[in-house]
């Protein structure tokens, strides 16, 4: 089976007066899987998103998505990209159904909001402001917003970030789900488990250069071949399986 | 165009469920109408306050008083004596003192009643004093005539203007919907985007392919309808609280209204595109506004100004906005009398929207 790659960057980088935050970085991303960026804060994670996702120039190198260069042809991107932010916000006082008919509409389509609501479940919430939701609510119509234009690639910066361990398995649960749906998905984050557990492929980050890539199998496996060897016997269980286990995987909002 | 409207459409709704917003469209302005609208109807009929020292106290006296009460213009104000009135009038509760001497109104040598009126005034209003003065020549005119039975030969008819013409509540009220579409879409504009750019409301739009123009274009239209429902209101509160009489055209204030709430919009836009946050937008706002708010003529006529500042004050934006309007409201006027105030608009339009469009930031 022949792997087709959607995304290819190159020789990515970005440069600011003090540092250079993304330094010459190139990977590829197959159609159809969810590619995680790992990384510590500052490694550059995001300032790579948002170049790939058109918000910000390229000081060097190239992203091709789905055949088109991205700095090349920025507003035919945003068309075939959805966009999850880690810092932004929706307008307060308008319904989660009024914004969702917005988003469509600034890409020319008309949607019925219900059903989106309803894959991200939130129908219950569509006559809402998205001031009046929980975190893990927040992000869910976040991606919401971000499938109005049907996407190839959906990208979600630091998705889970701040929420409760039950929150974000089910935003796991809703990440799998769109990847069931034949989307790519690019997720930066900075929990391992979290990447384990979602990621096909994952890119790790550190001071702007990536510093491996693989399958989190391989990476572990390159790992043990290097002849790491943990201290401790490896539990069987860890503190957030106790965690879920007395709390349950209910959703608390 | 269908994106824009939606948004347009999303935005207004937004503000019609912001109290805040709802606050200075509808509220505000009414404050201020209330505060000038019973400041100015109350001086437009010019009223004078006088006291009526009666030292005479015999019939005809007492008629002739009788006939002051029936004058609108007058409001005769209770004393005890003559000092008692001057001290009111040195602290300018009452304008005018009428003494009217004992024997006044006695018949003299010919048997003719007779008698001589002292109209006190301060001195440092004589004009006051005059008024009154000829005022109660004229009462005594009317007597004389039907004391003496001889209609005097040459007489001075006083005509007002402002019975036909415009009160001065109509004059004010016209500065103040001027006023009122400056503050709506300055203040209003440039507060809420950068605010907005704060939240990383205006980000998450950026990701998607609508574009800066589509966002200035809705913004203005939006606030063009929140100025449209706020002048509305101020008209019809006008009318029926304080007998706004409109003398022009309906139709050609609302096009002239829609027009000069556009350019002021361009001037919100562009300081409220520009600006990354409230404390960029706040400072800049000020020094738009506040010279349009005292130098345009939309509080006090700018006529009081020396030639050399009305000059200047000429090609401000906000004047051809207050002239427009007060010509269309007091002096009916038609397109074609507006025409220099339309083009001084189009001109401040063009130029404001085209900075409006080049510095807009997206954070």
């Amino acid at each position: 089976m022949k792997v087709k790659n959607i995304i290819s960057v190159k020789n990515l980088t970005k440069r600011y007066a003090d540092k250079t935050a993304v330094d010459s970085i190139s990977f590829e991303v197959r159609a159809g899987e969810i590619f995680g960026i790992l990384g510590p804060n500052g490694a550059g994670k995001t300032t790579t998103m948002e170049m790939m996702e058109a918000l910000r120039p390229i000081d060097g190198g190239e992203v091709i998505i789905d055949g088109i260069n991205v700095a090349k042809r920025p507003s035919k991107i945003k068309h075939i990209i959805g966009i999850q932010l880690q810092s932004s916000a929706f307008y307060d006082k308008a319904t989660l159904s009024e914004q969702l008919k917005m988003f469509a509409a600034f890409y020319g389509r008309n949607i019925n909001p219900m059903e989106l609501l309803n894959e991200v479940e939130l129908t219950e919430q569509a006559r809402k402001y998205p001031e009046k939701l929980s975190g893990g609510q927040k992000q869910r119509f976040s991606i919401a917003t971000a499938l109005v234009n049907n996407p190839k690639v959906l990208f979600l910066d630091e998705p889970t970030t701040g929420l409760d361990p039950q929150a974000r398995r089910h935003l796991w649960d809703l990440i799998s789900k769109i990847k069931a749906r034949g989307i790519t998905v690019i997720l930066t984050s900075h929990y391992m488990e979290e990447a384990e557990l979602l990621c096909d492929r994952l890119a790790i980050m550190d001071e702007g250069k990536i510093i491996a890539t693989g399958s989190p199998r391989k990476l572990v496996k390159d790992l043990l071949a290097r002849g790491f060897k943990k201290d401790q016997v490896v539990e069987q269980a860890n503190l957030e399986d106790v965690f879920i286990d007395l709390t349950g995987k209910e959703l608390r909002e | 165009m269908k994106a824009t409207l939606t948004f347009t459409w999303i935005q207004i709704k937004r503000m019609f469920r912001d109290k805040m917003a709802m606050f200075f469209t509808i509220v505000f302005p009414l404050i201020f109408l209330f505060v000038f609208g019973t400041i100015f109807s109350n001086s437009s009929n010019a009223q004078f306050d006088i006291a009526i020292i009666n030292n005479a106290g015999n019939d005809f006296t007492t008629e002739f008083i009788k006939s002051f009460e029936k004058k609108d213009s007058l409001k005769i104000v209770d004393v005890s004596s003559l000092d008692d009135a001057k001290e009111k009038m040195g602290r300018g509760e009452i304008d005018s003192i009428i003494e009217v001497p004992a024997g006044f109104g006695e018949p003299n040598d010919q048997q003719i009643p007779h008698g001589e009126l002292a109209v006190y005034y301060d001195e440092a209003e004589p004009q006051a004093g005059q008024t009154l003065a000829s005022v109660m020549s004229g009462v005594l005119d009317e007597i004389n005539i039907g004391v003496t039975k001889i209609e005097p030969p040459f007489k001075v008819v006083q005509k007002s203007t402002t019975t036909t013409g415009v009160s001065q509540f109509d004059y004010t009220f016209a500065g103040l919907l001027a006023f009122s579409m400056m503050t709506m879409s300055i203040f209003g504009l440039s507060n809420q985007l950068p605010s907005e750019k704060k939240t990383g409301a205006l980000r998450r739009i950026k990701a998607t392919p609508f574009r800066p123009r589509q966002i200035i274009i809705g913004m203005t239209l939006s606030y063009l309808v929140l100025t449209i429902v706020s002048l509305s209101v101020m008209i019809v509160v006008g009318t029926l609280a304080f007998d706004f009489d409109m003398h022009g055209n309906w139709l050609i204030l609302a096009a002239f209204a829609i027009l000069g709430a556009l350019v002021m919009s361009g001037f919100g836009m562009a300081v409220a595109g520009w600006a990354r946050n409230e404390n960029q937008s706040a400072p800049l706002t000020q020094i738009i506004a506040f010279p349009m708010m005292f130098l345009s003529g939309t509080f006090f006529p700018r006529f009081i100004m020396p030639e050399w500042l009305q000059s200047i004050t000429n090609w401000i934006p906000l004047t051809p906005v207050s002239d427009g309007v007060r010509m269309i409201v007091t002096e009916n006027a038609g397109i074609v009398e507006l025409l220099p105030q339309i083009g001084l608009l189009g001109a401040w339009g063009l130029v404001i929207y085209l900075i409006a469009f080049r510095v807009f930031r997206w954070e």
